[in-house]
């Protein structure tokens, strides 16, 4: 096989084509990777080698698209730290707002032999019940070697034969139960470096299933992934590279997000309270200035450190869209307690025991804080995925925006591409952008209308794969300009940026907040452990825009 | 007579850190360290927890499967489960009391200054880390006021912690 760079797109499809599970075809995949090659040869997502010989922008500005608020991570009484019923997850994310929710019970021995197929049904009966609401089938995935994982596919023939064979041969859980206990006994840890190759053939096995044609789509975020220091950045680039069409992102923002109250459970903020373990990447460690296992205005820190591990991606030209989801297992001051059913043997904890009395929890419900907002032409299964997967996303806490048009343009591209997206320009010329946001009008369940007090554009030269897959900052990467929101302001407010003589390619990203709780250089402040009310202190993030130079 | 012992515990520890320390000190009987670290062990593809202790006493009797070594001094970095002066720091204490009356050496704040008497509440559960040789202990804000080490006995195990 030729690295010629003229073809090295054609023939990454090829290779990509003939994907398996066969150990061989891991470590060609590693061979390539270490080149740098993999990152560059994806398919529909090509990187910016790859966007030279293909000059089409990628989510063109003023599609016909709508926001679609969801979440990708909810658990009912089918995970063994679970409790509410299909039904009353998807009854109170459809109060809250949401078009699409995907039910994510944690795997394992328990869930893959019973659970998988005992969800089934009560997910086609809230479809049924709630038409209207996306409901997806999904899995939290213990990633062999590392953290956990949404994995989903849209309703078909295949869905739940594809999940339960992707369980029985790919979660971490799985994988590190011994055999007398029901387990594969192949790996020594669940998050033990032993695992990651199974992590790739995982990934590689559901993009076989959408080549294959037995499912439309699949998609992988990983969950909390600094909470644990687990999610080392050489890993996250392997998902990456190892099916570009499955593995898109990560949570921005964890759930969990009412665990940090000082009137609640007075614990971290999305439960981060952690520190380095034995499986932990040595290089997020703990320090004068920063604690990876923190979040930082709610939100993980590979994503809300600018510069950090997200933008060392970004900076590569590689996409990877960031998320924010409920996590949602107890919600806080719900008086549901969980059932008596023993999970470990039936896959089930059994319907839930309402006490009659409000208890005190560390997550909210679907659609309460969080949301995860795509862009999609319709309220469709498949298409709000390839919204997800396009990168059309923006992670919103406490409804701090409802929407947010953005556009930006260029000589060679005048109608402009939005959020997610990857446009063009002349080297010299002017690239312009232009971003609206309707301000929240309605109070959030919180029970205050939030303020968006700033937008920050963030963004910093495309620089290529790199050398070091351990990499995980982007110092070349900064806040670039911000703009304040008038407190006066009401509807919609409109900002403009033109970076003029662009003679590099580069990748810009949007963030807001609510202005009460910054550092001196305006980013988010690490969330204090039992005081940490989430209400006060609002972000979102806006996936990022590639522009590359011709 | 004082010596170095390392060893690599043969039996997983749990997820736990207070649970596993509590294991690995157990597993050095029938000696009482007066220093001890908990290192990772990354010689194999599966890395382990190991444990580097200063001890007294006669080199037999040990159990920890087999897999203790003496070695010349303590490790380059590591997380320091027993020291002098620990067991009488249980409660809230000065940040200058806990250097003035113990082995840790300095009391660092993430993201925050640290003064002499500022309070660190302890929950009787100190973790200082060696780094480049000194032990220091990193503390964070906390909810109060005070300050709290980062690193907590019990932290919260999303579904048992796999």
């Amino acid at each position: 096989m030729s690295h010629d760079h003229d073809h090295h797109h054609h023939e990454a499809a090829e290779w990509h084509e003939d994907e398996d599970d066969r150990p061989l075809s891991v470590a060609r995949r590693r061979f390539l990777a270490g080149l740098g090659i993999a990152a560059a040869g994806t398919t529909a997502l090509a990187g910016p080698a790859a966007a030279h010989e293909d000059r089409r922008p990628v989510n063109p500005w003023g599609a016909r698209d709508r926001w679609f608020a969801g979440d990708h991570h909810i658990h009912t009484k089918y995970s063994p730290d679970g409790q509410y019923e299909v039904a009353q997850q998807v009854a109170k994310a459809r109060e809250h707002g949401l078009d699409w929710v995907v039910i994510t019970d944690h795997g394992g021995v328990a869930h893959q032999k019973f659970s998988v197929d005992l969800v089934a049904p009560d997910i086609e009966k809230a479809r049924a019940q709630h038409r209207g609401t996306l409901v997806y089938q999904g899995l939290e995935w213990n990633i062999p070697g590392a953290e956990h994982a949404t994995v989903f596919l849209p309703p078909g023939r295949s869905t739940v034969d594809i999940l339960r064979a992707f369980e029985a041969a790919y979660d971490g859980g799985v994988l590190s139960t011994p055999v007398d206990r029901g387990g594969k006994g192949l790996i020594a840890r669940a998050t033990s470096a032993d695992g990651e190759p199974y992590a790739l053939a995982a990934l590689r096995y559901l993009e076989a299933q959408v080549l294959s044609g037995r499912t439309e789509i699949a998609l992988m975020f990983a969950n909390h992934p600094a909470r644990r220091g687990v999610d080392s950045p050489h890993e996250i680039r392997g998902w990456r590279d190892a099916a570009p069409g499955v593995a898109v992102g990560m949570e921005g923002a964890p759930g969990h997000q009412a665990a940090g109250l000082a009137t609640g459970r007075a614990g971290a903020r999305g439960f981060y309270e952690a520190s380095p373990n034995q499986d932990s990447f040595p290089g997020y460690a703990p320090t004068a200035t920063e604690n990876p296992y923190r979040t930082y205005g709610g939100f993980d820190w590979m994503t809300a450190k600018v510069g950090g591990l997200w933008d060392s991606l970004l900076a590569e030209g590689r996409p990877w869209w960031v998320t924010a989801t409920s996590d949602s297992h107890q919600n806080h001051l719900d008086t549901f307690a969980p059932g008596t059913g023993d999970h470990n043997t039936t896959g089930t904890r059994g319907a839930p025991v309402d006490t009659g009395k409000p208890q005190v929890y560390g997550d909210y419900w679907p659609g309460f804080y969080s949301s995860t907002l795509v862009g999609a032409a319709s309220r469709s299964y498949v298409d709000v995925m390839r919204g997800l997967q396009g990168g059309k996303v923006l992670a919103v806490h406490g409804r701090l925006v409802d929407g947010l048009d953005l556009r930006v343009r260029s000589d060679l591209d005048g109608r402009g591409v939005t959020v997610g997206g990857r446009t063009f320009v002349t080297r010299g010329a002017d690239v312009e952008v232009t971003i609206e946001v309707r301000l929240a009008m309605r109070p959030n369940f919180g029970g205050s209308i939030p303020r968006l007090a700033k937008v920050d554009l963030i963004g910093g030269p495309v620089t290529g794969p790199t050398a070091d897959r351990d990499s995980f900052s982007a110092p070349h990467t900064s806040v670039l300009k911000t703009f304040e929101v008038a407190r006066t302001a009401r509807g919609t407010v409109r900002f403009t940026h033109t970076f003029r003589n662009v003679d590099n390619a580069f990748y810009l990203r949007l963030r807001g907040s609510d202005g009460n709780r910054l550092t001196s250089d305006g980013g988010p402040v690490m969330d204090v452990v039992g005081d940490a009310d989430p209400w006060t202190d609002l972000w979102f993030y806006a996936n990022p825009v590639f522009i590359d130079v011709v | 007579m004082s010596w170095w012992l390392h060893a690599v515990p043969a039996e997983p520890l749990g997820h736990r850190a207070a649970h596993a320390d509590a294991l690995l000190l157990a597993a050095l009987a029938p000696f009482r360290p007066t220093l001890a670290f908990t290192t990772v062990d990354c010689s194999t593809p599966v890395s382990r927890l190991a444990v580097t202790a200063l001890v007294t006493g006669p080199r037999d009797g040990l159990v920890l499967g087999g897999r203790a070594e003496e070695v010349e001094g303590p490790p380059a970095e590591g997380r320091c489960i027993r020291f002098p002066g620990q067991d009488a720091l249980t409660g809230v204490h000065a940040a200058g009391a806990i250097v003035a009356e113990s082995a840790v050496e300095e009391v660092v704040g993430v993201g925050v200054p640290v003064a002499a008497s500022d309070l660190v509440d302890t929950q009787a559960f100190l973790r200082p880390t060696l780094m480049d040789g000194r032990l220091v202990l990193l503390v964070e804000r906390a909810a109060g006021g005070v300050l709290r080490p980062i690193e907590s006995p019990d932290p919260h195990e999303c579904c048992g912690g796999h």
